[in-house]
Parts: structure tokens; C-alpha cells; sequence
């Protein structure tokens, strides 16, 4: 560690004064940006995030049905080029498509690339209508509806003049993947927030009242943590998840699969948040807080819950890799997410077919973003955690 | 003896206590599904060409028993399940549950049990040469690769491999069994044909659960190696892997086997969703085709608790075990 250094050394005396001085954040914050995985996981983690959130700007094309090219469907990813066998171009370009079906290809479409005629690049262009940080939910009950909007537009980061560019394909509908899979990135990130949100004030409800009040209570809340925590997940996700009729909107299965997520989420940090609270509430200053008369909301408010805060914000940052990877199996296998909702799961539900294995595996590009998110998480939890650990450095 | 007899009881009764909530829990789950057993089965009779009337569904209500409140439903379900072990009736397929699951839940557990035991079977010696080596290649490789263990979930690396097999070798490597062999009764012929055929599901399986255990195994060695009595043997003049076996890792093993239930638990949550890409036919696909496709609460109950019932069952066998290596857990538990 930096300052260890300077201080041994005896030169820089102004260091070692910021490192006992430091409040707990900046020491965590010092702390973790000294590890370069995680920093490089961290930006990554970012750099998901913005993408996510400027999805509509960066992609070129409406990723629902509505912005599918009827032209170019199972069509393959489209990389622009700067040179070919006709020469150098400082656009770069991609070459025009045509479909045909004839007696020749046994009366089948097939999509061919005409290599002469190029269609190059442009920058901001205008297409579909889209805004920016759009919340826009139709719940039953109109008192519920939600919507939204900060910046409402029809620039695009990109696109090609005369014709329409795919970098990542097309699927069996001719929705452009790459759209796609930046609205999924979103989406299955907002699941695993909001699922992440309503475990966490679960567990701190339920670890808050077993842990302070500890006896008889402590008791029964723990035989019940223990037994959903015995129930494996995913089997008992998918008998909630059966209860969805067919008939809801995505939005109310978008909110459903959440509130399951966290539902069935919790008992893990419960049972951290309990055993936590039953070691410091011994502590002298907890008596103290009690001899003054306070309440014991009051002292589980103020004074238990900050001596842990960095725990639960590392157990939140782990957990929401597992969320976001059942929020994953569950549109897989059809029971969450399903189509005009874009989430890294419904993009892979079609993937396990024969057909796409065989000929069109560019549908296994949200894969490696799904990949890339949760490593990102993982690498990030891993970071803030040995960060909080006040012992990690004396232990090495 | 006495004292340990004493422990075995407490441990018994602590997981009926469990399973009796689970039971309650599924129970509750299995009541919340929409519709009853007795309008679904007279649904699908209807499809059949039958006239039904609400009369009709009141009727087999009452034969069902569905007209009693829902304490005495439960109270019924769990003295069939617990004393006779009987799940009573699958609601669509009209078939003993008993009957349609035997084979298929055996297979399954032995599957999943399989995987555990070849994630630990990897995991253990890797996990203790990895936290006894100071070479930091290793150890970033490792962590590496139990990152991905999470990172790749197991249905993923199950698409990719069936990827990989349909494109460079034109097989595609799903089901359990060979098609002239699937109704057969077992024999030597297709217990072979099934392990040419289970290697699979057992490794794909095996996958997250060895990545996690390598994590378990390799953060408790860690923790012991740093003591003072392995400095202390090592003094004496114990070295390599004779003190790495009798010291620390006879140590750290006792968390690990504590574990082993909730990697069972993390094992069954796969399953269902590697069963459906491998078009396997056991446990974990019938729950998915019981769910999704036909709402059949009586079986996705059924199952649910069997698997919940071995978890228990596991994590019962291994408290006694480590009481019976460890005499501390053994006092430990008794206060």
C-alpha cells in the first residue's frame, strides 16, 4: 500500500496524516482502487451501466418488432470495413444485402452480399422516436400507472445511408440483435436492482428483529430462514413463476419476476445481518445507547447498522450476479421474461434450437455480455470486499 | 454413548422440524397456483368431448377432498407423506405420483450426487495444492476459473458444449438413454448405455458446484495454514504433503462436509434447466413440464419437497458424521 511505504520511508509525513485522518470511505476507496482487477471490473462494470442506459441513443434500430428489417432476417452480423478488394475508404462501409428465393436455392431464401455496391456509415442519424430515462409502466390499476420521460429524441449514434447495418445479426424476426441485447443489458440489470432492493429491506427486517431481539424470536425467525434457505431456488422459482397467466402485460411479469427474485433472495443476508447484530449488541456502546433510553429502533437505526454498513453494501454487490443469474434461467426457459421485454435471458431462449446451433450463431452474442456483466459484478463484490475488511492488510 | 445418542435425537427432531415447514411451505405454494386439481382435470375431459357442468367440478371437489379447509388439507398431505409416503395423485396425468417419480427422482439424485461427488473429488486436492502454493500464476488461474464457475452458468456451458458438438462434430449429445433402449427393463446393456450417457449431465452439473467448492476448499486451507501448529509441525520436521494432510487440511475439512447440503442445494437448482437443453427425462424436467406446460400442482409439489427432503437428508448425514470425527461439534451442539 502506498502510504505504508511513505511512511516507513519517514518522507511524507503529510501521507501518513491523510491515512490516519481518512474517513472509512476514502480508506475503502484507496483501498480498492489499488486493485487493478477490480478497478478494470469496475469500469467495465460502468461502461455496461452507461450503455445500458443510452440504450435507445446507441442502438440504431427499434429492438421490438417494430424496428425489424423484413429484408434480412437470420441475417448474419455486419462488421463495417475501411478497405476491400475495390479499394481504401475513410467511411467505413458494409456491403448491400438481396434476398432471393428461386428454383436455385430450392425455394428457400437466401441472403447474399452484393460486394460492389457499398453502403457507407453516417453518424447521428435519425430513425425511430425513443426518450431517454423513460419510465413507463402500465400496472393493473391506472392509479399505478407510471410514465415518464426526460429526453425525447430520434438521433442515433449510427447507421448506414440506404439501407440498415446489423453489427451483431439479425434474429428468425429480423429484429436487430445488437439493439437487443443494449435494451437487455438494461433490463436485466433494473430486475436485479429491483430484486436486490427488496431482499436487502426483507433481510434487514428480519435479521434486524431475530439478531437485537435475539431468545424465543431469534429462534422461529432462523427455523424459517433455514428452511426456505433448504428449498432449492430455482425449482421453487419456476412454481411461482407458473402462477403468471398468459393474459399479463411484460411490464407486470417485468415486476412479478422482481418481487420473486427478492422474495426467495433474502434468507442469505438475514442470517449475515443476525449474526452480525448478535456480536455487536453486546458491545458497550449499544448499553449506553439503552441506558440513555433509546428505543431499540432507534439504536438498530443508529448505531448497529452503520458499525456494518460496508458488509451489507459488499453482500448486495455480491448477490446481484446470482439475481441477475436467475432473472437469466427463468427467461431461458420461458417462465420469465418474455418477448417484447428484451432481457439477456429472452434473448437466449431460441438459442438451444438445432437450427440456430447449426447455421446462425450470432445468437450467442448476448452470451458473452451476460458473461462479461456478471464477472464485471463479481470482480467488483470481490474488490469492495477485501476493500471493507479492515484485518485484509495485516492478514498479508 | 449416551451423550452422542442424545445428539443424533436433537439433530432427527431439528430436521422434521425443517421439513415439516418446507411441507408447509410447498403446501401453501401448491394452494396459491391458480385453479384446483379438480377443475383442471375436468378442464382437460373436457377437451376430450365431454360435457362438464359446475356441478360436476363441485362433485369431484368433494371427492378430492378440496372442500375442507386448507390446516386439515395439510394436516392430510403430510400424514400421507410422512407415514405412508404416499404423494397421492398427479392432477393432468391421473397417475400415481409414487409411481411416475420413482425411478425418475432415483436417477436424478444419483446424478446430482454423482456431480457433487466429482466436484469435490477436483476440488479438494486443487483447492490445498492451490492455497499451499505462493506461485501467483496459480493462484489467479484458480480464481479465474472459479469466477467463471459463476460467470458461465451451468446451462450455458451446456448450450456451448452442445454448440461445439453439433458444429464440429455433428452429434448432438441429449437424453439419457439410446432410443431402442429407453423402454427396456435394466440390464448390463443399458446400465452401459446410460453411463455413456450420463458423463454429461454429471459434468455439466459438476461445473459451478467445482468451481465453488475450489473457493471453499482453498479460503478454509488458507485460514489454517497461517496457524501456529502447522509452523510448529513443520518445525518438528514434518513437511510437504505429509503436513499439509495431517494438519491443516484434516482441519479445514470439517467446514467443507458441513457445507455439502447447500452445494446439493445449488446442484438442484441446475438441474431443471440443464434437464430441459439436454432433453433428459428425469426429475427435474418432469417439474418443468408439471409447472410450465400443464400446472400440475400436486407433482411440482411433490418434487419440489423430494429434493428439499434429500437436502435435509444430506445435511442430517453429515452433522453425525462430523460429530463422529469431531468430538468438539459433538459438545458443541449439547451447550
Amino acid at each position: 500500500m502506498f502510504w505504508r511505504k511513505k511512511a516507513t520511508a519517514g518522507v511524507d509525513q503529510a501521507a501518513k496524516e491523510a491515512y490516519f485522518t481518512a474517513s472509512q470511505g476514502q480508506l475503502i476507496w484507496s483501498r480498492f482502487s489499488s486493485n487493478r482487477t477490480a478497478m478494470i471490473a469496475g469500469w467495465a462494470l460502468v461502461l455496461m451501466i452507461v450503455m445500458g442506459l443510452f440504450a435507445p441513443f446507441l442502438s440504431p434500430y427499434d429492438p421490438t418488432i417494430a424496428g425489424r428489417d423484413d429484408q434480412y432476417e437470420n441475417g448474419a452480423p455486419q462488421l463495417p470495413k475501411f478497405w476491400d478488394e475495390n479499394g481504401f475508404s475513410w467511411r467505413p462501409f458494409i456491403y448491400a444485402t438481396e434476398r432471393e428465393r428461386s428454383m436455385a436455392t430450392n425455394f428457400r431464401w437466401v441472403i447474399t452480399e452484393k460486394r460492389d455496391e457499398r453502403l457507407y456509415m453516417q453518424f447521428f442519424t435519425r430513425d425511430w422516436d425513443y426518450k431517454l430515462f423513460h419510465l413507463d409502466y402500465d400496472l393493473p390499476g391506472d392509479a399505478f400507472d407510471i410514465d415518464v420521460a426526460l429526453v425525447s429524441s430520434n438521433i442515433h449514434l449510427f447507421g448506414v445511408e440506404g439501407g440498415k447495418i446489423h453489427l451483431f445479426g439479425t434474429d428468425a424476426s429480423g429484429k436487430d440483435i445488437f439493439s437487443r441485447t443494449l435494451h437487455a443489458i438494461w433490463t436485466s440489470l433494473a430486475v436485479g436492482t429491483l430484486g436486490v432492493f427488496i431482499s436487502f429491506v426483507l433481510a434487514l427486517i428480519i435479521g434486524g428483529v431475530a439478531g437485537y431481539f435475539g431468545g424465543w424470536i431469534d429462534s422461529v425467525l432462523q427455523m424459517i430462514t433455514d428452511a426456505i434457505r433448504t428449498v432449492p431456488s430455482i425449482p421453487l422459482f419456476m412454481a411461482l413463476a407458473a402462477f403468471m397467466p398468459d393474459t399479463w402485460s411484460s411490464e407486470t411479469r417485468f415486476f412479478f419476476i422482481s418481487i420473486i427474485l427478492g422474495l426467495i433472495g433474502w434468507p442469505t443476508l438475514a442470517r449475515r445481518i443476525r449474526t452480525h447484530l448478535l456480536t455487536e449488541r453486546t458491545q458497550e456502546y449499544v448499553l449506553a445507547a439503552e441506558l440513555c433510553g433509546a428505543k431499540p429502533g432507534h439504536i438498530i437505526r443508529r448505531h448497529l447498522l452503520p458499525s456494518f454498513t460496508s458488509y451489507i453494501i459488499v453482500d448486495l454487490m455480491i448477490s446481484f450476479p446470482y439475481m441477475v443469474r436467475s432473472e437469466t434461467a427463468l427467461s431461458f426457459i420461458g417462465l420469465g421474461l418474455k418477448d417484447p421485454v428484451n432481457s439477456l435471458g429472452a434473448l437466449m431462449q431460441n438459442v438451444s434450437k438445432a437450427d440456430v446451433l447449426l447455421n446462425y450463431q450470432w445468437y450467442f452474442i448476448p452470451v458473452i455480455f451476460f458473461i462479461a456483466l456478471v464477472l464485471a459484478f463479481v470482480f467488483v463484490g470481490d474488490g469492495l470486499r477485501d476493500a471493507a475488511d479492515p484485518y485484509s492488510d495485516t492478514k498479508k | 454413548m449416551g451423550q452422542f445418542i442424545q445428539f443424533v435425537i436433537t439433530r432427527a427432531t431439528m430436521a422434521l422440524i425443517t421439513l415439516l415447514t418446507v411441507s408447509l411451505i410447498v403446501f401453501t405454494l401448491m394452494e396459491l397456483v391458480p385453479g384446483t386439481c379438480a377443475e383442471r382435470y375436468l378442464a382437460f375431459k373436457n377437451t376430450q368431448g365431454s360435457q362438464i357442468t359446475i356441478a360436476d367440478i363441485e362433485a369431484e371437489e368433494r371427492r378430492l377432498g378440496l372442500d375442507r379447509p386448507f390446516p386439515e388439507r395439510w394436516g392430510k398431505w403430510v400424514y400421507s407423506v410422512f407415514v405412508h409416503g404416499e404423494f397421492g395423485d398427479s392432477c393432468i396425468l391421473r397417475l400415481n405420483i409414487n409411481q411416475l417419480l420413482a425411478d425418475k427422482f432415483w436417477i436424478s439424485l444419483g446424478i446430482c450426487m454423482a456431480a457433487l461427488i466429482l466436484s469435490y473429488a477436483i476440488a479438494v486436492p486443487i483447492g490445498i495444492i492451490s492455497a499451499s502454493s505462493k506461485s501467483p500464476v496459480t493462484n489467479n488461474s484458480l480464481r479465474f476459473v472459479s469466477y467463471l464457475g459463476l460467470a458461465l452458468p451451468n446451462f450455458l456451458l451446456a448450450l456451448i458444449i452442445m454448440l461445439i458438438a453439433t458444429v464440429y462434430f455433428g452429434e448432438s449429445l441429449t437424453g439419457l438413454y439410446s432410443k431402442e433402449l429407453r423402454d427396456a427393463p435394466w440390464n448390463l446393456a443399458k446400465f452401459k448405455d446410460f453411463m455413456s450417457h450420463a458423463w454429461l449431465p454429471v459434468f455439466i452439473l459438476g461445473w459451478s458446484a467445482t468451481a465453488f467448492a475450489l473457493q471453499t476448499v482453498r479460503a478454509l486451507m488458507l485460514d489454517e495454514i497461517g496457524k501456529l501448529y502447522v509452523t510448529a509441525a513443520s518445525a518438528r520436521g514434518v513437511s510437504g504433503a505429509r503436513l499439509l494432510w495431517r494438519y491443516p487440511a484434516k482441519h479445514s475439512l470439517g467446514p467443507v462436509v458441513n457445507s455439502l447440503g447447500f452445494d446439493l442445494n445449488r446442484i438442484f437448482n441446475e438441474l431443471p434447466i440443464v434437464a430441459l437443453i439436454l432433453t433428459l427425462t428425469e426429475a427435474g424436467a418432469l417439474l418443468f413440464e408439471s409447472l410450465a406446460r400443464s400446472n400440475d400442482q400436486q407433482l411440482a409439489g411433490a418434487i419440489i419437497f423430494l429434493l428439499t427432503a434429500s437436502i435435509v437428508a444430506l445435511n442430517f448425514a453429515t452433522d453425525i458424521l462430523l460429530a463422529l470425527i469431531d468430538p468438539r461439534v459433538r459438545r458443541g451442539m449439547m451447550g
